[in-house]
């Protein structure tokens, strides 16, 4: 295998490897296909948040209100079933809000030029306070419909229902980006701004609906989480987004160019997902774990520096 | 070529990682919980793993640092590895009622400590968390003679936090003259500092003699960030109260500082309960009843045996 190969499928390899490592060290646990149907819904909603920051990081701009959007959601949503709406009113105008508040994030940002760290930082922490106020602070668990659980549980055929959400989310996103004239145009504008400015680019407008579809992916994940849990809290989604974005960093590394892809995303999404599983089946501590989550975010990205070096 | 090395190198550092526990022989028992960073709930599970030591178990100890969805994921991990029970540690198994579901349909016991009853775990252990609340509360009423301005410092997510508040809900509309002149949603984790932010607020807010009397502390480490804020301002006229007999808290008490009450909560007590009837489920029994509690003791200066100018 050349260097070249070596340095584009370094990270497929190391996954790779991750996985034949916890298959050995746990053949009856880790290599198991309930524990591949678990890794399935486990990284399911983490995919969709890190898709909705991939998008945003395609723009070379930073979403960081995509967690507090994915608990806004699940909140509004329980609190209308809490009021005897049912799903199908729910679970809209949960995504409308999510939509909104990106679109929202993408109004501050390319309107009023206010910098994306500091727009989505502000707006979701709006966003975080409409959720504590609607939920009072409390978990929500009750008057759940059976329809609304069945969003992210249960299988067809064997498969996860959550694997086919992956599918679907991540499969559009990828069309989104690399078949269409939009996608091309958020590549261009990430790849130099005022050059798609001056080549006469609808840069305002497409910034806007890729923060909108950035919250409204987020919004989506919060759904499908309370849907997995059967139960919400105020602060659910904001966990999410340090290893949504760990995520995309790592699946850079896999990429060509160093830009942030959806196929690379959801490699790096496999590999933090791996960890975790494999890190608590093999049964190592608490401490060595974070350890080691921290550590291989900085090393593929150093490593890909290297490689580009190279 | 270095990312293959790299990719060895971390298998390597988790071989290095993993748990003694975990290679050890003996029945395999998965503890996890969203709040290791607690000291109450840090000082449970160091029982039941001390407790488990003696009954020769394996224990493998989870923390998602308040993450749910890692809570979630993490009972499912340890339902299809082969663990022969689960113990949740601080949380209601409400929270994640499918994944419990599946590791008693896969046959693997759920007992909660700390936590809530649900039809699909074995056991909870647990002090009667509305008694706490309502032995503290009627305390501190008590020093202030049931009558002045109290701050509330609260965390409803907790189910058992959840009853000390409603304790003091009640106490409230049972004492016309208590008044509640501000409240404080817990952050958590970082209770300690933040409750000191927050009661640094609330002190400039209210800032005359007589305005706060006392503090309600749901559990005892915001009423550690609140005494910190009220010495740091030399305050005087304030005291302050909560759950969980926290080591810090006792030594405050001790040493004659605004902080006069903790109950304590017996947590080793806990998770001893926990640990025995688990090896009764473990040896093909019952528990001896679905819900346990464990004794609680209202510790003062007086009871300490202090006396303060």
């Amino acid at each position: 295998m050349t260097r070249t190969n070596l340095n584009r499928f370094g990270t497929l390899i190391a996954f790779v490897v991750l996985c034949v490592g916890f298959s050995i060290a746990s053949p009856t646990a880790f290599a198991t296909p309930a524990n591949a149907f678990n890794l399935v819904q486990q990284m399911a909603t983490l995919a969709i948040v890190a898709t909705a920051a991939t998008l945003v990081m395609t723009i070379s701009e930073f979403d960081l209100s995509v967690g507090f959007s994915a608990s806004l959601a699940a909140v509004i949503c329980f609190v209308l079933f809490g009021l005897g709406y049912d799903v199908w009113l729910a679970v809209p105008a949960a995504l409308l809000v999510g939509i909104v508040g990106g679109a929202a994030n993408g109004v501050l940002v390319a309107r009023f030029g206010i910098p994306s760290f500091v727009a989505t930082l502000a707006l979701g922490t709006i966003l975080s306070g409409f959720a504590f106020g609607l939920s009072g602070g409390q978990s929500l668990f009750q008057k759940v419909p059976d329809a609304f659980k069945g969003l992210a549980r249960g299988d067809v055929f064997g498969i996860p229902v959550l694997g086919f959400w992956i599918v679907l989310v991540l499969g559009i996103a990828a069309f989104v980006l690399n078949q269409t004239e939009f996608g091309r145009r958020l590549k261009a504008i990430g790849g130099n701004a005022q050059a798609a400015r001056l080549a006469g680019l609808p840069i305002v407008r497409d910034v806007i609906v890729t923060f909108a579809i950035a919250g409204g992916l987020s919004a989506l994940a919060g759904l499908l989480l309370a849907s997995r849990l059967g139960s919400v809290q105020h602060t659910m989604g904001e966990p999410l987004l340090l290893p949504a974005y760990a995520a995309v960093f790592i699946g850079t590394t896999a990429s060509p160019t160093g830009a942030p892809t959806v196929a690379g995303t959801l490699l790096g999404v496999a590999i933090t997902g791996v960890m975790v599983n494999g890190m608590t089946i093999v049964g190592v501590e608490p401490f060595v774990q974070r350890i080691l989550t921290g550590v291989i975010i900085i090393v593929a990205v150093l490593l890909r520096r290297v490689g580009r070096a190279q | 070529m270095l990312k293959t090395i790299a990719a060895l190198g971390l298998a390597a550092t988790l071989a290095l990682g993993v748990s003694p526990a975990a290679l050890a022989a003996g029945e395999k028992v998965s503890v996890i919980t969203p709040f290791l960073a607690a000291i109450a709930t840090g000082e449970m599970i160091e029982a039941f793993k001390a407790k488990a030591a003696e009954y020769q178990w394996s224990v493998d100890v989870v923390d998602t640092a308040g993450d749910m969805a890692a809570f979630a994921s993490r009972v499912e991990d340890a339902t299809t590895s082969g663990a022969k029970a689960i113990v949740l540690v601080s949380v209601d198994p409400a929270q994640i009622q499918d994944q419990v579901d599946k590791a008693k349909a896969a046959g693997v016991p759920v007992i909660t400590i700390d936590g809530a009853k649900n039809a699909s775990s074995v056991l909870n252990v647990t002090s009667d968390n509305y008694a706490l609340g309502e032995t503290m509360t009627k305390f501190l009423f008590e020093q202030i003679g049931n009558k002045g301005n109290i701050v509330r410092f609260f965390y409803s997510a907790h189910p058992g936090v959840h009853q000390r508040e409603l304790a003091l809900d009640d106490a409230l509309k049972a004492n016309p003259d208590v008044k509640q002149v501000a409240d404080h949603y817990v952050a958590v984790p970082g209770q300690v500092d933040d409750s000191r932010a927050a009661m640094d607020a609330m002190l400039l807010a209210n800032p005359g003699d007589g305005a706060i009397n006392a503090v309600w502390a749901a559990w005892d480490e915001p009423g550690i960030g609140a005494e910190l804020a009220i010495t740091a301002a030399g305050r005087k006229g304030i005291i302050i109260a909560g759950i969980d007999g926290n080591p810090q808290a006792i030594e405050l008490i001790k040493g004659c500082t605004p902080y006069v009450g903790t109950v304590r909560q017996g947590f080793g007590e806990m998770a001893n309960i926990a640990a025995d009837q688990l090896n009764k489920i473990l040896a093909g029994g019952t528990p001896d009843k679905d819900e346990l509690y464990a004794p609680v003791e209202l510790i003062t200066r007086a009871s300490l045996g202090v006396t303060c100018n």
